[in-house]
């Protein structure tokens, strides 16, 4: 296939430069030379030492950052993508906000009540301005929150209904109780409400009725730190400008008060070796998604600072539970410890993941602190195996029953090409034949989801550090028609496990949240419908002249802390 | 008579868009992937109903035929529909993005021919000499050599180690234009800009050369051959009898009749310059039509990629056309 042949050259030639670019880089900026000491390996190890300087465009005041893929919409309630939000969050506030890693922050609300399980009162900050100058009152958090749940509010290209709508599936109403006051109303407690409320943004309800979405979308106008100024078609590149009148966001989060850069640009570079070679040449200053293999290469380039976070999308491989061999527990089991993860996260992530415990996040916040990863035992596996009937009866090396050698295919996507031929050939090590085959996801999805495959290897994403998202997509039995197993390619369907998902979801104390999610990951954990593999980091670059900056594991870029260095 | 000619195959023109149009709106629909499924994300919180909806939205819930009427009727209307995924006119995205794709396109094509023609003739002058082997191993090298390949090693040696050129991009941060026609290095002139008609050139060099690169191998290697044969016919060799220097008899005598063949593979190439520049425009970042129909692929945004087939379809029978227009003027012997 020629984009995996491209990806594949591209990292290797890159590699290759980099190293010499490393050596003989030309003094361009006018900052000091940095001595440093690498080692280069010829024909035996020696020091060598040799006088770099780093090679930004000097002078340059507009940060730019660059994106691995366009966001698809600027409206904030009209994507369900990830990069439409992170360019979005620079633009408009939310009633509230999360940081860097997993804690939630108020924005534009100062207060939170629960009146009751369903029932939630906000109080809202006063004084503060949109960027066409009028004040944020109830009007608009009713209005912006009313044109995600009521349907055909977005009339641009052709009245639909928001695609967020589902974001916030248990939002039944919300009234305004004064000017700088608003109710909800849920359907039934909802334990995950202030998380989900994170990725609703403000907008101007005046400005919005008077223009429509078509005007809003040409000319947007929010509360956050920075303002619109212009978009290429497709967004491939958005300009912002400064909001000087800012209310400085959250007064948990430092520093506060307007935005330290004027200006900023969103570049999409959907190629990761072009971003790379982007940022070295001093074009753009952050960059998105740098892949695994060139993190070493980068970690040591003077210049650029590679900072990295906890991610939100953990790996499993599946193991269709419903078909032999798969249907055997035993096998399961084998097959965890078959896979040496930490020799993984060492040899393809570049020491920036961890292990997984179990079904969930370790860094998820009603993680089983009980559990422990699988260990790599690939005596123990052979062991499972041959307790299941699986041994090399005929000497040929592989595992056979009934005549039968095990062989099974790991079906991924693209993405995941490096970790999928890591753990089939560590599958392949113990005698069973895999191999691993590539799809597109919206080809095999329905494959899955009809059982007809063996094992799929991909991530599943959910940035809200709460079990709800991954329980309801992967690990509940799967229910035509509703958001229950949708994302469930092992077709694993335990009563129980069902029964505490959705009591999890609805119960709001959390010391009993944690006993159902403890139990629900212990039955998980010993019924092993996956390989529970690992949860790579959220890893960024930046030139060293970006100062005050950090990936958030929600994928946001906040550019309101960020200061670059003249 | 000749308008007559050309009339004509410009209406043959009509039934073959009409085609393209059908097998681009067959084959969408027959490969697999649902286009709302990917819409709403791959983690997304859907319902059943929100898709339900959605499909109403798109007539996805009609049958193919109905689906098929609907698209043809707002077609000849020059109404494509509108981006699944972006939410915006078809039309107006692929305004937006043509400039961009055409510019660099027409770019690589001058590059192509600027380095084909000198070398092509002095090929065939001193043919067998070093500068005809040299010239034909190089254009070995630039057939064989992959675009990404070659524009990752230009990007690496002119951008990132030399810093003469801008890595991606159409303009630098530094440049502020105002767009007339969307063709940068036009509209640059047009304002009077010349901070933006620099920068707007940098930022052609590379992905306008890379691009050209397996071109300007065609083309040299088109134009050595059939000036060859010119070189053999009896009229050249009269022309030499008759005392005319060789530089005149190729220049003059020769060169006419070498290019008929030139611009029948001059007119494919445009037509390979706008649909192929996929790969050249993703890795230079470069805002085009291609980076835009890959994308629209993979997300399944059926009316935008009709829309951009449609578009390729168009400039493949203009180019062919004007090509045999243009052999008319070269070689009066030929007609429509």
């Amino acid at each position: 296939m020629f984009p995996k042949k491209r990806q594949f050259i591209s990292v290797l030639i890159i590699l290759g430069f980099l190293v010499s670019a490393c050596a003989e880089a030309t003094p361009q900026a006018t900052s000091e030379p940095i001595v440093i000491k690498e080692t280069v390996v010829v024909t035996e190890k020696e020091e060598v030492e040799k006088i770099i300087t780093p090679t930004s465009v000097p002078g340059r005041q507009t940060l730019v950052v660059a994106l691995s893929d366009a966001p698809v919409s600027l409206d904030p309630a009209d994507h369900r993508i990830r990069n439409s939000e992170t360019v979005i969050r620079n633009m408009f506030d939310g009633l509230v906000t999360r940081d860097t890693v997993s804690s939630v922050h108020n924005e534009l609300a100062e207060s939170f009540n629960w009146i009751d399980d369903t029932t939630l009162e906000i109080k809202l900050r006063e004084g503060v301005l949109f960027h066409n100058g009028t004040e944020v009152t109830a009007d608009d958090v009713v209005y912006t929150f009313e044109r995600i749940i009521n349907e055909n509010m977005i009339d641009y290209p052709e009245p639909h209904t928001s695609p967020r709508k589902g974001l916030i599936a248990p939002l039944v109403s919300i009234e305004k109780t004064g000017d700088y006051a608003v109710v909800m109303h849920f359907s039934g407690p909802w334990p995950v409400a202030m998380q989900m409320l994170v990725h609703q943004q403000i907008v101007p309800k005046g400005y919005l009725v008077e223009v429509g979405t078509e005007g809003f979308i040409g000319q947007l106008i929010g509360t956050g730190p920075f303002k619109f100024v212009s978009a290429e078609a497709g967004f491939t590149e958005i300009v912002m400008t400064r909001f000087d009148d800012y209310y400085g966001g959250a007064d948990d989060l430092t520093p506060v008060g307007s935005a330290c850069v004027k200006d900023v640009i969103f570049k999409v570079i959907p190629e990761a070796s072009t971003r790379v070679a982007a940022l070295l040449a001093g074009e753009v200053d952050i960059i998105q998604m740098v892949p695994e293999a060139l993190i070493p290469t980068l970690e040591q380039t003077p210049g650029i600072q590679i900072k990295s976070t906890p991610g939100t999308s953990p790996l499993w491989m599946e193991m269709n539970v419903t078909k032999p061999p798969f249907d055997d527990v035993l096998v399961r089991q084998a097959m965890n410890y078959a896979v040496d993860k930490e020799l993984i996260i060492e040899a393809i992530y570049g020491g920036k993941a961890v292990t997984l415990p179990g079904p969930l996040s370790p860094y998820n916040s009603y993680v089983n602190k009980s559990l422990q990863p699988y260990p790599y035992d690939p005596e123990k596996a052979l062991s499972l195996l041959a307790e299941a009937g699986w041994s090399d009866s005929n000497g040929d090396g592989m595992l056979d029953k009934d005549g039968q050698n095990f062989s099974f295919t790991i079906d991924t996507i693209e993405r995941q090409r490096a970790l999928a031929e890591a753990v089939a050939s560590q599958f392949r090590a113990i005698g069973i034949d895999s191999s691993v085959r590539f799809w597109e996801y919206s080809v095999i999805k329905p494959q899955l989801q009809a059982g007809e495959r063996f094992a799929y290897l991909d991530s599943w994403g959910d940035s809200a550090f709460d079990p709800v998202g991954h329980f309801e997509a992967k690990w509940h039995g799967y229910i035509d028609g509703s958001t229950y197993g949708r994302g469930n390619f092992s077709l694993y369907n335990n009563s129980r496990v069902n029964e505490l998902i959705i009591l999890g979801e609805t119960t709001i104390d959390p010391e009993e949240r944690q006993a159902i999610y403890d139990e629900a990951q212990q039955l998980i954990y010993d019924e092993v419908p996956a390989v529970f593999l690992i949860l790579p980091e959220v890893t960024e670059a930046a030139s060293m002249r970006v100062l005050n900056w950090s990936p958030a594991s929600d994928g946001r870029i906040n550019l309101h802390d960020v200061c670059l260095e003249p | 008579m000749k308008t007559i000619k050309i009339l004509e195959r410009v209406l043959v023109a009509i039934p073959l868009m009409l085609g393209v149009a059908i097998i681009v709106f067959l084959f969408m629909r027959l490969s697999p992937g649902d286009p709302v499924d990917i819409m709403m994300g791959r983690e997304g919180v859907v319902s059943e109903g929100e898709i339900e909806q959605l499909r109403a939205e798109f007539n996805l819930d009609e049958p193919l035929h109905v689906q098929l009427w609907l698209f043809l009727k707002d077609a000849v209307r020059l109404d494509l529909g509108y981006s699944y995924v972006q939410k915006q006119p078809v039309t107006l995205l692929i305004k937006e993005r043509l400039p961009a794709t055409i510019e660099l396109a027409f770019t690589a094509m001058f590059i192509a021919l600027l380095i084909a023609m000198p070398i092509g003739i002095l090929s065939a002058a001193r043919q067998n000499s070093v500068v005809d082997r040299l010239s034909m191993a190089s254009a070995f090298m630039g057939i064989s050599m992959p675009g990404f390949w070659l524009g990752i090693i230009l990007i690496l040696l002119f951008a990132v180690r030399l810093h003469w050129l801008p890595v991606q991009g159409r303009l630098g941060v530094e440049a502020q234009l105002d767009t007339v026609t969307g063709f940068y290095v036009i509209d640059s002139i047009l304002t009077g800009n010349k901070v933006a008609l620099i920068s707007s050139i940098q930022h052609l060099a590379l992905p306008a050369f890379t691009l050209a690169a397996p071109v300007a191998a065609v083309v040299a290697r088109v134009i050595r051959s059939s000036m060859l044969e010119t070189l053999r016919t009896d009229y050249v060799t009269l022309a030499r009898s008759k005392g005319v220097s060789e530089t005149w008899v190729i220049l003059k005598h020769a060169l006419r009749n070498a290019l008929i063949p030139t611009v029948t593979v001059v007119g494919l190439q445009v037509g390979v310059l706008l649909g192929g520049n996929m790969i050249i425009e993703t890795v230079f970042s470069w805002p085009g039509l291609g980076r835009m129909v890959v994308n629209a692929i993979f997300n399944r945004d059926f009316p935008l990629v009709q829309g951009s087939v449609m578009v390729y379809a168009f400039t493949f029978v203009t180019a062919n056309l004007i090509v045999d227009i243009l052999y008319t003027y070269l070689n009066p012997k030929i007609t429509l």
